[in-house]
């Protein structure tokens, strides 16, 4: 019983990382932007297949993540500059509904593309198999993929922190006009934002291939839970985006040993929970 | 009375409607109807973008199917779901209206979202992803006509009560909270109580819109119930231009032409939906009604005094 | 003789930030009472806390002899308090009538059962509203909507959604805000129409305007009342002079 908690509960961690990066680029396109991006999780879906099709191209799975998520960022750059960006003087519901839109078209694009049936991706050759820890043994894959990831929300965390383009962000998601007043280009501060928070929604995504492989409705799974990521962690929070991230992800792992019907809807209950308790989120200030 | 017209083209359109097209198509256009124009309510009215309609939907159709499938007349299971959704949307709303702008649609969405996953698990109950089936209707009902008939009544009565409802000084009230909360506060009303009724209405008349669709196909798809559903919501009513309280019944009836003018022939139709969604939202906010309005050549509406 | 308002060591930080300290105010009921003081001296603020849009960190505030500390901006006007904003605060697509409507309406005391009827049945309503609306000199623009109104217009506006509340006392935050000068003294006559009925309490920056109406001065610097007075009293005080007629508008 213990291996198998202790199985969940890495397993927790690795999709919670996930989720954690993913949700990551939400919250920084909704606090800087102040637009919930609707068509987030069809970049996430768009990383997946972009990294499953160089991959199998280029027969490296490491390639494949490489440039995959690159393609997802042109996409975040074509959306932002040539849809959202005429729509900032209108209210700004119709920046929302707009990415909506974006999301079914994409969505459809990916089954034109690739077709309605899923794909797997198997991890590198040199990730495969199992290691292990002493009492359990445990897919490299996910080891590794934990490491990569905590290694990117470090990254982004000393980018968010370290550097002015850093301040910048944490400044806009504050307070937009003074960005604005201080004299700092904000449309180029929208389309980076746009652009990171793409890179990290299609890296998620192709970081997840080989443990859920590939789904046509992978995007419209994903967004939901990138929501109740923003709700439990507050707007605006980004370490409070990587915690819930991770709370859901345990959440998730744990529920299934006991009742797995439920896995799904925990996160919900946990959303409720955190809305009764500490509506402004768990991390979150406004 | 321009009103009186407007009435007028509805009841030529619902004993003309059925000769232009099948009539179960007209029946979902009805249906729809209902829900669009509800659902402006709170879009269009007070300024609330909710994206969990759908959930209202869903459930008013699975609780009146689920009565139904028991034996139970119509005239328990209706107004039981009706009942249900109601008092489920002062639940819902409780958690959802206190937030404002972005919050509330992450909250409606996401609530959407675990209604979603309930019916979805729950195959006991709502038979999960095969939807609940063998939906009976009542014997009166059963002849295409007079279950038309029916629609066509309700969709008459529940437009009217509605009209009557944002023609009142509740109306009134949702549109200042839409124009300036902060005002509409500063001049004594309690903002988010309003809300919350806005709410309710919107969600509650969604929700009986619900409980005559799941008769329709005698099934309610899961579908249904899923926050893509609730997306189309806020596509019929924008399309249909929610500046106008009639508008949505434009967006409804074009919404449900074009999905079963494209969704039999293409799979990838949403694609249709979305460009069509895109143009709507960058060129044409005001929907169909300001195209016609363009049409017409006419100047900004300015009213009469009453 | 308690005044109709009394602010008792009112006070609001804002963070570190000191936006009033320790005000004291007494209004007397009839009059035309005056807050001038330098930008950013916190009247705003102050207006805001009685107003309930904002809660004191300190003090409290009597109103007719009523504790009203804390209450909610959306239960101010019923308690007899009107407020106008320094921003525009308007309803843009609602018709002038439909403004001061729905200021009227909200102060009638109309049971959950008068909601049935239509907005077009209420005709005492609507007869009081194309008064304040003539009072205030807008009924050529009765069925326009607001947002289409000058900002004169608007200014006006304010003053008549505010009259809707049908207050004792009306806050009125810089009506001549922006105006010309023929427009701020169509403002000023309007107000000095209103004094005989209402209390008035007034921020303003145009010093002719306070000099000709006012009853009563408070001064206001760094978030303190650091005098009060009548016209002339408040012209020769030495302290309001360094602190704020020295940079006359």
């Amino acid at each position: 019983m213990s291996i198998l908690i202790a199985g969940q509960v890495l397993n927790g961690f690795a999709t919670g990382m996930l989720y954690a990066m993913v949700g990551v680029g939400l919250t920084l396109v909704l606090g800087v932007l102040n637009i919930p991006n609707f068509a987030h999780g069809t970049l996430y879906a768009f990383g997946a297949y972009f990294t499953f099709t160089i991959a199998n191209w280029t027969d490296s799975f490491y390639l494949g993540v490489l440039i995959g998520p690159l393609f997802v960022v042109l996409m975040g750059f074509v959306i932002e500059s040539q849809g959202v960006r005429r729509l900032y003087g209108a209210h700004h519901d119709y920046q929302l509904l707009f990415l909506f839109a974006i999301a079914l078209i994409l969505q459809e694009t990916v089954i034109l593309i690739w077709g309605p049936v899923g794909f797997s991706l198997l991890p590198p050759k040199n990730l495969a198999g199992g290691v292990d820890l002493g009492f359990i043994v445990y897919p490299k894959y996910r080891l590794a993929l934990m490491l990569f990831t905590a290694t990117i929300v470090l990254a982004l965390y000393l980018l968010m922190t370290r550097t002015i383009v850093g301040a910048i962000l944490r400044a806009g998601i504050e307070n937009r006009e003074m960005v604005k007043v201080l004299g700092i280009n904000i449309n180029k501060v929208f389309l980076f934002t746009f652009g990171l928070g793409a890179y990290l929604a299609g890296l998620a995504g192709a970081l997840s291939t080989p443990i859920w492989g590939l789904t046509p409705s992978m995007g419209l799974d994903i967004l939901p839970i990138c929501f109740v990521i923003v709700v439990i962690a507050g707007l605006g929070s980004i370490l409070g985006a990587i915690g819930a991230g991770i709370i859901i992800g345990l959440a998730q792992s744990l529920t299934t040993i006991w009742w797995p019907e439920a896995s799904n809807v925990v996160i919900y209950f946990m959303m409720c929970l955190t809305i009764i308790l500490r509506p402004q989120g768990l991390f979150g200030s406004r | 009375m321009r009103e009186r017209n407007i009435y007028l083209i509805i009841l030529a359109f619902i004993l003309i409607g059925p000769f232009l097209q099948p009539r179960v198509t007209v029946t979902e256009m009805l249906i729809f109807g209902i829900v669009a124009v509800a659902s402006n309510i709170m879009i269009g009215y007070t300024g609330m973008l909710s994206f969990g309609q759908a959930m209202f939907f869903g459930i008013g159709a699975y609780v009146a199917g689920l009565l139904l499938k028991a034996g139970m007349p119509l005239i328990i299971a209706m107004p039981a779901g009706i009942l249900f959704v109601l008092v489920l949307s002062i639940a819902v709303g409780a958690f959802c209206v206190p937030r404002t702008g972005l919050y509330f649609i992450c909250i409606t969405f996401a609530f959407n979202q675990m209604f979603y996953f309930i019916a979805y698990s729950w195959t006991d109950l709502t038979g999960g992803e095969d939807g609940l089936a063998g939906i009976p209707r009542p014997s009166l009902l059963e002849d295409p006509v007079s279950f038309y008939a029916f629609v066509a009544g309700v969709f008459f009565a529940c437009i009217v009560a509605m009209k009557r409802i944002v023609d009142s000084p509740l109306g009134l009230i949702f549109q200042t909270i839409r124009e300036n909360p902060e005002r509409a506060a500063a001049v004594g009303y309690n903002v988010k109580l309003y809300k919350w009724i806005s709410f309710t209405i919107a969600s509650t008349f969604t929700g009986l819109a619900g409980t005559v669709y799941a008769m329709l196909y005698y099934i309610v798809p899961i579908d249904q119930i899923h926050w893509l559903k609730s997306g189309d919501f806020i596509f019929m009513t924008l399309l249909g231009g929610t500046g106008n309280f009639f508008g949505p019944i434009i967006g409804a009836i074009v919404y449900i032409w074009m999905y079963d003018t494209f969704a039999l022939f293409w799979g990838r139709w949403p694609l249709i939906m979305g460009v069509v969604f895109v143009v709507v939202v960058l060129y044409l906010r005001g929907g169909i009604v300001e195209l016609i309005g363009k049409v017409r050549g006419k100047n900004k509406r300015t009213q009469k005094v009453p | 003789m308690a005044g109709l308002l009394e602010c008792h060591a009112l006070s609001k930080k804002f963070g570190a930030v000191d936006a009033v300290v320790d005000a004291n105010l007494e209004v007397t009921e009839g009059s035309v009472h005056s807050i001038i003081g330098p930008n950013g001296a916190g009247k705003t603020t102050f207006f805001n806390l009685i107003s309930g849009e904002v809660s004191p960190t300190a003090g409290r505030i009597y109103f007719k002899g009523q504790d009203i500390t804390g209450l909610p901006s959306h239960q101010i006007p019923h308690v007899g308090i009107a407020r106008c904003f320094q921003r525009t605060n308007i309803f843009p697509k609602l018709t002038v009538f439909e403004n001061v409507w729905a200021a009227l309406f909200a102060r009638s005391n109309a049971g959950a059962l008068e909601l049935i009827k239509r907005v077009s049945e209420f005709g005492e309503i609507r007869d009081k509203a194309q008064d304040i609306i003539s009072e205030v000199g807008l009924e050529k623009k009765l069925t326009e909507r607001a947002e289409t109104l000058s900002h004169g217009q608007q200014r006006l506006l304010e003053v008549a959604i505010t009259l809707g509340g049908r207050p004792t006392l009306m806050l009125l935050d810089e009506p001549t805000q922006g105006l010309a000068p023929e427009a701020t003294q169509d403002m000023t006559r309007l107000i000095q129409r209103l004094a005989g009925r209402y209390t008035i309490l007034l921020i303003e920056h145009k010093m002719h305007v306070v000099m000709a109406i006012s009853h009563w001065i408070s001064v206001m610097h760094f978030g303190q009342f650091i005098a009060e007075g009548g016209p002339e009293e408040i012209r020769q005080n030495q302290l309001v002079q360094e602190a704020y007629l020295g940079t006359r508008r």
